[in-house]
């Protein structure tokens, strides 16, 4: 501690030089992750946001919820196995709309399901649907910008189904485009519209693209025994195989990964380039009688303090851009992934202070004696 | 009259090339409280040999080095750097200061790492570098010392934590002859008045005077002319 500080203190540029670039680093490692925990987010908001543990799909569907299909028979058995209050049907599909009287098209995610489920999400302006009246829909917020308001009637290209916005949810989108959430009249009317296919007129009602289940794991093996035409899927699962999402996580996952080992590999030449720099040093205060143990920890601790100090400072970099980028640009930094992460950096950090310390302990005391510099 | 350094039938000797080489060869060495020792030899004559071995920094081939009457023979990396830390003081050539560390801070350093109170050691570090003259540079960091006066904190540093002996190695050989009579001169006082055992390995025959003994290192062993 004492030799540590007093270095720092006397070679102030030195080490200036290398926290800002440790600071960089890790302000780009926060702002990726960040950028990535809310690109994550945006893509599957609708699906992360439900309160389910397990999605019932069908056998072959990859996970997918748009490949999926599921019948009403599925449904029964996967209530009495599960408990009817534990199991909820969900309809996923991606189309295109317009809003009545305008020509411009837009992408969204209908999203189906029983209109007093507990998959439904709050409502933060007009009103929620209900049973009593069919035809109305919930829409993202973010639609608002395109024009559509309460009130708004907009027709889907593919179905020409017609329904009016009777009110706005937030943070709720599927693929990246925003989400519209139907009723299960309105969702059935869709499915009779689109051609039906063979499975649901087997099934003769109703097919859905997967049953949202609440179970712990228990329940999960139960229901995966009580079903065997069909796969329980985990939420996280079920989030990685929507469409881009793996691509999208995946690229950015690799560069806060390279970020790290940049970090790491940067503090780790800084400090061998200056341990061998300073062997004469070490070994007269190994001669003097200071343990390989003290100077060790003296490097270690070093390090420690230069990613510390650079982490707190990028943090609060971190915080004041997030304060100022645009609503459009979805960025996400909760508080355990933010600990995470620094933990994470500063671990990297100290597995850069290895090589020094290794050196540190390899310079022998005899290095001192018939020297003329230090 | 106690001998802080024994050094007894020390002999040290290594492979060079199938050949075996002897350094030192079956060396005898008593130095007394008080007493400053010089030992002169010509280079490759095994002086930094033998300062590593009475050093603790060295286990000879055979024979007994005995500190303050404890034996360094068959002791633990830690173990040696302890001793070195409280029976040593180690004065090497010219800058050996740690130069981030200003000259009452090199002092607390030693102190720190031997365990003392932090109000004796302050207390003792004043105490010895008013004694050296240094007082006034007490702030300063190595680079702003003169030759001598960077010395003279080696010295006071040495000191510090009250060793039984005093090792230096070639203290004179970046200094013009008065500074380097006054370095030694202030060796011979300090273990005079404190009653140290101090070796001095010297090149430098204008400082003999100020010695209680000179040797001289000859085919492994130290004689009296």
């Amino acid at each position: 501690m004492y030799l540590a500080i007093r270095e720092m203190r006397f070679a102030k540029v030195r080490y200036s030089l290398i926290a800002a670039i440790i600071l960089l680093v890790a302000f780009l490692v926060l702002f990726v992750t960040g950028l990535a925990r809310g690109l994550a987010y945006d893509n599957a908001a609708s699906i992360q946001n439900m309160d389910a543990t397990h999605f019932i799909m069908e056998k072959g569907s990859n996970h997918r919820f748009t490949r999926s299909e599921v019948g009403e028979s599925l449904l029964y058995r996967a209530s009495a196995s599960a408990g009817e209050e534990n199991v909820e049907p969900l309809g996923v599909k991606m189309t295109t709309v317009t809003a009545d009287g305008t020509a411009q098209k837009l992408d969204v995610t209908l999203l189906g399901m029983r209109a007093n489920s507990w998959l439904m999400p709050a409502v933060t302006e007009g009103k929620a649907i209900s049973p009593q009246a069919p035809g109305e829909v919930l829409v993202d917020r973010k639609l608002k910008d395109t024009g559509i308001g309460l009130g708004t009637v907009i027709v889907d290209q593919a179905s020409g189904l017609k329904w009016t916005v009777a009110g706005f949810v937030s943070q709720e989108s599927f693929s990246h485009s925003p989400a519209v959430f139907l009723g299960e009249d309105q969702w059935a009317q869709l499915q009779r519209k689109s051609a039906a296919g063979p499975k649901a007129e087997a099934a003769g009602g109703t097919t859905y693209s997967a049953i949202a289940v609440k179970a712990n794991k228990t329940l999960a093996n139960k229901l995966a025994a009580a079903l065997p035409a069909a796969e329980i899927v985990t939420k996280s699962d079920a989030v990685s195989a929507i469409p881009g999402y793996k691509e999208e996580q995946g690229s950015l996952w690799m560069m806060i990964v390279f970020l790290f080992v940049i970090a790491s590999f940067v503090l780790a030449v800084f400090f061998y380039v200056v341990t061998i720099q300073k062997t004469s040093q070490f070994g007269i205060l190994k001669a003097i009688g200071t343990r390989t143990a003290y100077l060790a920890r003296s490097v270690a601790l070093q390090v420690l303090l230069l990613s510390t100090a650079s982490l707190i400072v990028s943090v609060l970099l971190v915080r004041a851009m997030e304060a100022v980028l645009p609503d459009g640009m979805p960025f996400q930094l909760q508080l355990s992934t933010l600990a995470l992460t620094c933990a994470a950096f500063i671990l990297m950090s100290l597995a850069g202070s290895l090589l020094s310390v290794w050196k540190v302990t390899r310079i022998d005391a005899l290095d001192a004696i018939g020297r003329a510099a230090a | 009259m106690r001998h802080r350094l024994i050094l007894r039938n020390v002999t040290h000797a290594f492979e060079d090339g199938g050949q075996r080489r002897m350094i030192l060869d079956a060396l005898n060495l008593q130095v007394a409280e008080g007493e400053l020792v010089a030992v002169m030899g010509p280079s490759g004559s095994g002086k930094s040999t033998f300062l590593s071995i009475a050093g603790a920094l060295l286990e000879p081939t055979s024979g007994e080095v005995l500190l303050d009457g404890e034996a360094i023979a068959g002791q633990y990396k830690q173990a040696l750097s302890d001793m070195r830390l409280r029976k040593l003081g180690f004065i090497f050539q010219s800058a050996n200061l740690i130069p981030y560390l200003k000259v009452r801070e090199q002092l607390m350093l030693v102190a720190k790492l031997g365990g003392m109170d932090k109000t004796n050691a302050t207390e003792r570090a004043r105490e010895l570098l008013r004694e050296l003259g240094l007082d006034h540079r007490r702030n300063a960091y190595p680079d702003k010392l003169s030759g001598g006066e960077r010395q003279r904190v080696a010295i006071a540093r040495a000191l510090m934590n009250d060793p039984a002996v005093l090792l230096a190695d070639e203290p004179t050989a970046s200094l013009d002859a008065s500074r380097g009579m006054d370095v030694v001169r202030m060796l011979a006082e300090e273990a005079k008045e404190r009653g140290k055992s101090a070796v001095l390995v010297t090149h430098d025959e204008r400082v003999l005077p100020l010695c209680d003994r000179v040797l001289y290192l000859e085919n492994g062993c130290l004689l009296e002319k």
